[in-house]
């Protein structure tokens, strides 16, 4: 029987290419996923703070638009617990205004394919974007993510902090990019990312961008790969928890930071529970 | 208060941009066909399988795209690059038998004077042809060979063939494919097993005919246990029409041997830098490349080392000062392919006048390279706010017992730092040059005492400038 062929479109890029044979210039998603889309339109007015939770079980594709009037705050929570037969694509466009301050934390836990980017505009001066992901990822689940943060205003901050654990035969891509345009004096740009190997068959490609036209800014990005810190597994061992109650400990651990933003705690039980589940089969 | 910043003064270049008389005794036509690749492998007297090499390399280039990443090259027109100039000199023993006008670019270029005090070996090629090598006797008597790759695929064939462009395959990229049909000249080293070369050797290209291209071959194989520090200089004068150099350098760094290889590449502001260097590691191996770039229109470099054995290492120091009119993209790749292999990437980038330095990287952890270590660290620092600085590091890493680092940082130099220093009694002035030296001291220290202070001069930091 002839493979069935899937029929697929650029998705999104990063915005410097490099070299073709690591596989990261681009991602390709289905383009049966893209019919599907979710349209979103949130507006802040001046002054105003919003929160928004997105839940996604099983739809195929969503698009988010933002704008944040100036002053205004967004807490944007996204939650993604998709059954494993699932593909996913993903699109949040953020523009914020003069003093504007946008929040999102995201959760990628399910879905077998999750591709998903994150473009944030910072035009107003003194404008700022903190930006917590995790992803988890087990069995044969792919994991492609493209967080790009834009800095064009004055005196404007960024911070991408992203918690990850890799385990089962899993593939993820995260690149990240700080992006410090002409004319942004005085902004700063952070983002860490830590990623856990659980897995010898796991791949984990990180591509942490950091573009600077403006001399006045102060940028860093930092990324951790790499196993259990073996004397925390010592240390909780030796207080009595076997080895997978304790990696389990340390995966929690490592993926806590961001599960205590999401303000809604029968959600973040929800999404503790269902990262729990999947350890336990790790 | 009004933020001030620390002048850095251009690269001096009137020692490099000094031009000789153009006469070569042969130039081959510019472009890029058939027949001018046999008749460069004519006039070199290539063996048959060289020819065939070539002309299979031309196939190749001529069906491999430009690379859809990295600086713009469309100045770039083969069809305007001579690819072989023959200069008017016949490879000498000696410096005296070196024609006048091309002794005199190596004298004022500090060569000859340095194999006096402070190398073990020699050799400088003139466009497309080596006109001078020399090594010391105690080492010829070990055995170490230092020549020219011409004199080596006559002596050392069988040598040649085994490892040329076995590393670096024409089909790696195009320019790797254009320097396999187009070669001409570099240095072909030889160190047997345990053997220490304790003094370095080095070779000097220059490229003084306009329009031209310098494709040289560097070919290098360190035996079992023992050890060198090659060092690579090269230069050009100023033309308005765009030079060409793509070479190749390959090492060999067996069970157990170390090898430095050191770069100062100051190529005059119309050359394309489109150099491949790599390096293959077996057990216990050690590579370690010092890489400074200063000059060049476009640069695209990145030194590989692929770690193939246990515990193979690799240390990379490198330094990118890009000014007015440069687009330096520059980095450095590993590949961890054993176990136990570990990699320290440390690199500076300066950006300047409208300058464009970009960090490029790749860090590869294969499937089976248990407990990889990999430590990269790269600092930019922009001088004004009409230059560019851009860092793109890509790690990919398959399997679970790896141990992965990257730290990278943008910015202009830290008021914080100034102020930290002065309240420790130093002056504002001391202090602003004490961190521009410190910024790429990493790389200063890297290098032979004499190296160092032509990378000081290089980077001339003028201190009564204000800071930023």
């Amino acid at each position: 029987m002839a493979a069935e062929v899937v029929k697929e479109e650029v998705y999104s890029t990063i915005p410097m290419r490099t070299w073709r044979w690591l596989g990261v210039n681009e991602a390709r998603v289905a383009s049966s996923v893209l019919t599907a889309a979710q349209e979103r339109r949130i507006r802040v007015p001046a002054g105003e703070k919003h929160t928004v939770v997105l839940v996604y079980r099983d739809e195929p594709a969503a698009h988010v638009q933002a704008e944040l009037a100036a002053g205004a705050e967004l807490q944007l929570i996204k939650v993604q617990l998709a059954e494993d037969g699932v593909r996913r694509a993903d699109t949040i466009e953020v523009q914020c205004s003069e003093g504007a301050k946008f929040s999102y934390t995201a959760v990628e836990a399910g879905a077998g394919v999750s591709t998903t980017k994150l473009l944030v505009a910072l035009n107003g001066d003194k404008s700022e974007a903190d930006v917590a992901a995790l992803y988890f990822g087990d069995r044969k689940r792919r994991i492609d993510m493209n967080y790009i943060i834009r800095q064009a205003g004055r005196d404007t901050r960024a911070n991408m902090q992203i918690h990850g654990a890799l385990a089962g035969e899993s593939d993820k891509i995260f690149r990240g990019t700080l992006d410090f345009i002409r004319g942004a004096k005085g902004s700063t740009g952070r983002e860490k990312e830590e990623v856990v190997l659980l897995s010898p068959k796991v791949r984990n490609r990180s591509v942490p961008l950091m573009l600077s036209g403006e001399d006045d800014v102060d940028g860093h990005h930092a990324v951790s790969v790499g196993r259990m810190d073996e004397n925390k597994l010592y240390y909780l061992m030796s207080r009595g928890l076997n080895l997978a109650e304790a990696e389990r400990l340390v995966v929690e651990a490592a993926l806590a930071p961001v599960l205590v933003r999401i303000p809604d705690a029968q959600l973040a039980a929800e999404v503790r529970e269902h990262i729990e589940g999947r350890l336990s089969h790790v | 208060m009004a933020k001030k910043k620390t002048f850095i003064e251009d690269i001096e270049r009137t020692l490099y941009d000094i031009k000789n008389e153009d006469r070569p005794v042969y130039k081959t036509k510019q472009g890029l066909t058939d027949e001018i690749i046999r008749d460069i492998s004519a006039k070199k007297h290539d063996p048959d399988w060289m020819l065939a090499f070539r002309l299979h390399s031309l196939d190749v280039y001529n069906h491999t795209p430009l690379p859809v990443w990295g600086p713009d090259l469309s100045e770039l027109d083969m069809d305007r690059i001579v690819t072989y100039v023959k200069p008017d000199a016949k490879m000498a023993g000696r410096w005296e038998d070196v024609p006048a006008d091309i002794k005199d670019t190596f004298d004022r270029l500090g060569i000859p004077e340095a194999e006096k005090t402070s190398l073990a070996g020699v050799g400088a090629q003139y466009d497309s042809e080596v006109v001078y090598h020399s090594i010391q006797e105690s080492l010829t008597r070990q055995g170490v060979i230092y020549t020219d790759m011409e004199t080596a695929l006559v002596e050392h064939e069988d040598l040649v063939r085994e490892y040329f462009m076995k590393l670096v395959p024409p089909k790696d990229h195009k320019f790797a494919a254009l320097h396999g049909a187009v070669w001409s000249g570099g240095s072909f080293v030889y160190v047997p097993a345990g053997v220490q070369v304790k003094i370095p050797l080095q070779s000097y290209f220059r490229l003084n005919s306009p329009g031209a291209g310098q494709f040289e071959h560097t070919l290098i194989i360190v035996e079992k246990g023992a050890s060198l520090h090659f060092i690579e200089g090269c230069s050009a004068p100023k033309y308005n029409v765009t030079n060409l150099h793509a070479g190749c350098v390959e090492l060999y760094v067996k069970e157990g041997a170390r090898l430095r290889y050191s770069t100062i590449e100051n190529w005059s502001r119309n050359m394309m830098n489109l150099n491949t260097k790599r390096a293959l590691v077996e057990k216990d191996g050690l590579i370690e490349w010092v890489s400074g770039s200063f000059g060049s229109h476009v640069s695209m470099l990145y030194p590989c080392s692929i770690l193939h054995g246990e515990n193979a290492r690799c240390e990379f120091t490198g330094v990118t000062f890009a000014g007015h009119g440069q687009h330096l993209d520059t980095g450095a790749t590993v590949v961890h392919a054993a176990p136990h292999t570990s990699a320290n990437i440390n690199t500076r980038t300066i950006s300047k006048d409208g300058g464009i330095a970009v960090y490029r990287s790749a860090v590869k952890v294969a499937p089976g390279a248990d407990h990889a270590k990999c430590s990269v660290n790269c600092e930019s620092l922009m001088l004004d706010d009409r230059s560019r600085s851009d860092t793109l590091p890509v790690m990919d890493i398959q399997g679970d017992e790896a141990d992965i680092g990257h730290e990278a940082r943008i910015g202009r130099i830290s008021d914080e730092a100034v102020y930290y220093l002065t309240t420790r009694g130093i002056s504002e002035d001391e202090a602003r040059a004490m961190i521009v030296r410190g910024f790429v001291e990493p790389i200063a220290k890297a290098l032979p005492l004499e190296y160092a202070v032509e990378m000081n001069n290089l980077i001339n930091i003028e201190l009564e400038g204000a800071m930023g």
